[in-house]
């Protein structure tokens, strides 16, 4: 996509900003560029997000273009897929990603799905832009869920860790022809932008952040900890601590769930050969299970002395907060986590 | 029925719409069609009626029962009939088959799935709005499918923003197995209408006349105002799909509706008995539609699957491999 300051910036000197002000300017960049993008959804014009993350673009590009929806997830996902083979690129808004069953239908059997039912002939530029995270909301608005949309063929699938990447990516997500599955995080979302230990720094001009390469967050020699989205602020203090247990660790932050970006996880294993994944969604069936069988096809059986997972071992996430910290991962239990690891090889 | 050219076209595109399903029959017999085929025979009239009230801009949103709706958008028979047949000239190279047609010039889709097209018509009718321009989108739908979560969102929204979508459902009596006497709540599904403020009629849809005038004054509505639905009474005439054993309905019911409401044989008698159309003509004009049908069908079986190597294309419009490939 173009990169155009805007030119009443006297400077583009990038400031500290939040995430939801990085998503609501990543998308408010790429609605200036192309009059095509369409942002649908619960509550995202006047109210701007429950989390803000689309505020000031009904002031910016109107009603029609930010449409404020009934609570009717089928209808408008599916509304969507009818704008997207019109040659629209919808940005839908599923406020928590806990809130997908009632319009999955829609999204695996029609967004994932017609790119491939249609022998290539339509595209389906959507993005799916949701929330998911542990924030003791409980078991109905606390998951993450991305190993759901990640095991169904035909979705990219994204979560962000800070605010740099979450505004670039954001800008990627609009601009890929492929369908996108964006899923922020609640709490790095409730995150103040002074929190951000990392990609706090926002330009204000526009730019991507690829949709499909990881990121070294914090380099390391002996054990490559790959996580995501809002454990990766936790893995990095984890990490800082478990110097002194002596263990170096690599923390690579995914940023994408599809596709795995092999390439920079296999640089590091090359290094380290032991990996740990902290994941804060379910751990059965899921990512986790994904990429430690990923690394052992690809890098093969002899290439590491050390796997481990740590995460949401199966279970709802529970209301009370001491029951929550039981089985989320947070920097005490990936700390844990890191030394079992040290410990084992 | 002062306008034979009209009456003439309406026969003659409803006997094509029949021949066209019964080619589509012997590929079933002929295991070269998988999968659950379903067939609209006996639903032709209001394909018929359909077609005469979509303009070439207008999108569609179709159902699994969707052959004669794809007829009724202009799609050429022979990449549609390619596509039901899996083959690599389909309109989709094969990769979608009967349940799964698209095109996305002529804003026409279908689904798989009971209901899923009715959102997808919202999308197009808010492009529309989003365009400024008058198309209709029409969102074609069975029976079974006003019992779902997406119709009742779907004509509620399109309601509340005034959207230019005409739902058209074929009331065929029969979802699967269940009768409609016992899955609705109300006796006729167009007085569902009155829960969304839009005009609701229920219309014989054997009578293609009816039934084209109907979809008109929806049309007219969606154009000037916002939704309308059309009910359009007609019989499920084979079971559910190809290969259903259909015990679920007596013989005596479908012996009864196959002979007596058959919509092309009701139109039939209606233009020779009105003087319409004589004999002769009837019969040059059924073996022309036949032997159009035929050519299509014989160039279509000389067609070739798609090759296996192309299984993994399309997945992602970036060519993206996905996760695990």
């Amino acid at each position: 996509m173009t990169m155009t300051a805007n030119p009443t910036n006297e400077t583009s000197a990038p400031r500290n900003i939040n995430i939801s002000q990085a998503v609501a300017e990543g998308l408010r960049l790429a609605m200036e560029a192309d009059d095509r993008v369409v942002v649908i959804g619960e509550d995202v014009a006047t109210q701007g997000g429950v989390f803000g993350s689309t505020r000031g673009l009904l002031k910016a590009f109107g009603p029609e273009r930010v449409l404020d929806t009934p609570i009717s997830e089928m209808a408008f996902t599916g509304m969507a897929v009818g704008l997207a083979m019109d040659g629209y690129r919808p940005v839908i808004e599923i406020m928590f990603v806990d809130f997908i069953g009632v319009c999955l239908e829609q999204v695996y059997n029609a967004v994932a799905k017609i790119p491939y039912m249609s022998g290539g002939k339509v595209d389906m530029p959507v993005v799916i832009k949701t929330a998911g995270g542990s924030i003791g909301a409980a078991a109905q608005h606390s998951q993450t869920l991305w190993g759901l949309f990640g095991h169904l063929p035909g979705l990219r699938v994204v979560a962000p860790s800070n605010p740099y990447d979450s505004k670039g990516m954001m800008a990627a997500a609009v601009a890929s022809d492929d369908p996108v599955v964006f899923i922020e995080h609640k709490g790095l979302l409730l995150e103040r932008a002074q929190d951000f230990e990392f990609g706090a720094n926002v330009p204000r001009e526009a730019y991507d952040v690829p949709l499909d390469k990881a990121a070294v967050v914090r380099p390391g020699s002996d054990l490559t900890l790959v996580t995501l989205s809002g454990s990766v602020r936790h893995a990095l203090t984890a990490a800082d601590a478990a110097i002194l247990s002596g263990v170096d660790v690599e923390v690579i932050d995914l940023r994408s769930i599809v596709p795995i970006d092999w390439e920079t996880i296999g640089t590091s294993l090359a290094k380290t050969r032991a990996l740990l994944v902290v994941d804060e969604d379910y751990l059965g069936y899921g990512l986790s299970g994904e990429l430690i069988t990923g690394a052992i096809e690809r890098f093969g059986l002899g290439s590491l002395d050390y796997v481990g997972r740590h995460g949401n071992p199966g279970i709802p996430v529970p209301a009370a907060l001491s029951l929550e910290r039981e089985i989320v991962p947070g920097t005490e239990s990936i700390l844990n986590a890191i030394v079992r690891a040290g410990a084992e090889r | 029925m002062n306008n034979p050219e009209l009456w003439r076209d309406r026969y003659r595109l409803m006997v094509l719409m029949r021949r066209f399903e019964e080619a589509c029959l012997t590929g079933v017999a002929s295991r070269e069609i998988h999968g659950e085929l379903h067939t609209a025979i006996g639903q032709e009239a209001i394909a018929a009626a359909l077609a005469e009230n979509i303009r070439e801009g207008d999108a569609l949103a179709s159902t699994h029962r969707n052959h004669l709706h794809a007829i009724a958008k202009g799609i050429p028979l022979y990449p549609l009939m390619a596509e039901i047949f899996e083959k690599e000239t389909g309109l989709c190279g094969g990769f979608g088959g009967h349940m799964h047609l698209f095109d996305k010039e002529r804003r026409f889709s279908t689904t798989g799935i009971v209901g899923a097209s009715l959102p997808v018509a919202l999308g197009h009718a808010y492009a529309a709005k989003l365009r400024g321009d008058d198309t209709v989108a029409f969102a074609v739908i069975g029976d079974g499918s006003v019992n779902a979560g997406g119709f009742h969102e779907t004509m509620n929204m399109a309601s509340v923003l005034g959207l230019a979508l005409v739902v058209v459902i074929e009331n065929n009596e029969w979802a699967i197995s269940v009768p409609f006497s016992a899955a609705s709540s109300t006796a006729k599904l167009a007085e569902r209408a009155v829960a969304y403020a839009i005009p609701g009629e229920r219309v014989d849809g054997l009578d293609v006349d009816a039934t084209s005038q109907a979809i008109g004054r929806a049309v007219a509505h969606a154009r000037s105002t916002g939704p309308a639905l059309v009910e359009a009474m007609c019989y499920r005439f084979r079971g559910h799909y190809e290969g259903d054993l259909d015990l679920y309905r007596s013989q005596s019911e479908k012996t009864d509706r196959t002979t007596t409401k058959d919509p092309v044989v009701l139109l039939r008698a209606q233009l020779r008995d009105g003087g319409m159309l004589d004999e002769a003509t009837l019969e040059r004009l059924e073996s022309q539609v036949s032997a159009e049908i035929d050519a299509v069908l014989a160039q279509v079986r000389a067609d070739k699957q798609p090759d296996r190597s192309r299984a993994h294309d399309h997945v992602f419009a970036s060519g993206l491999k996905g996760a695990v490939a």
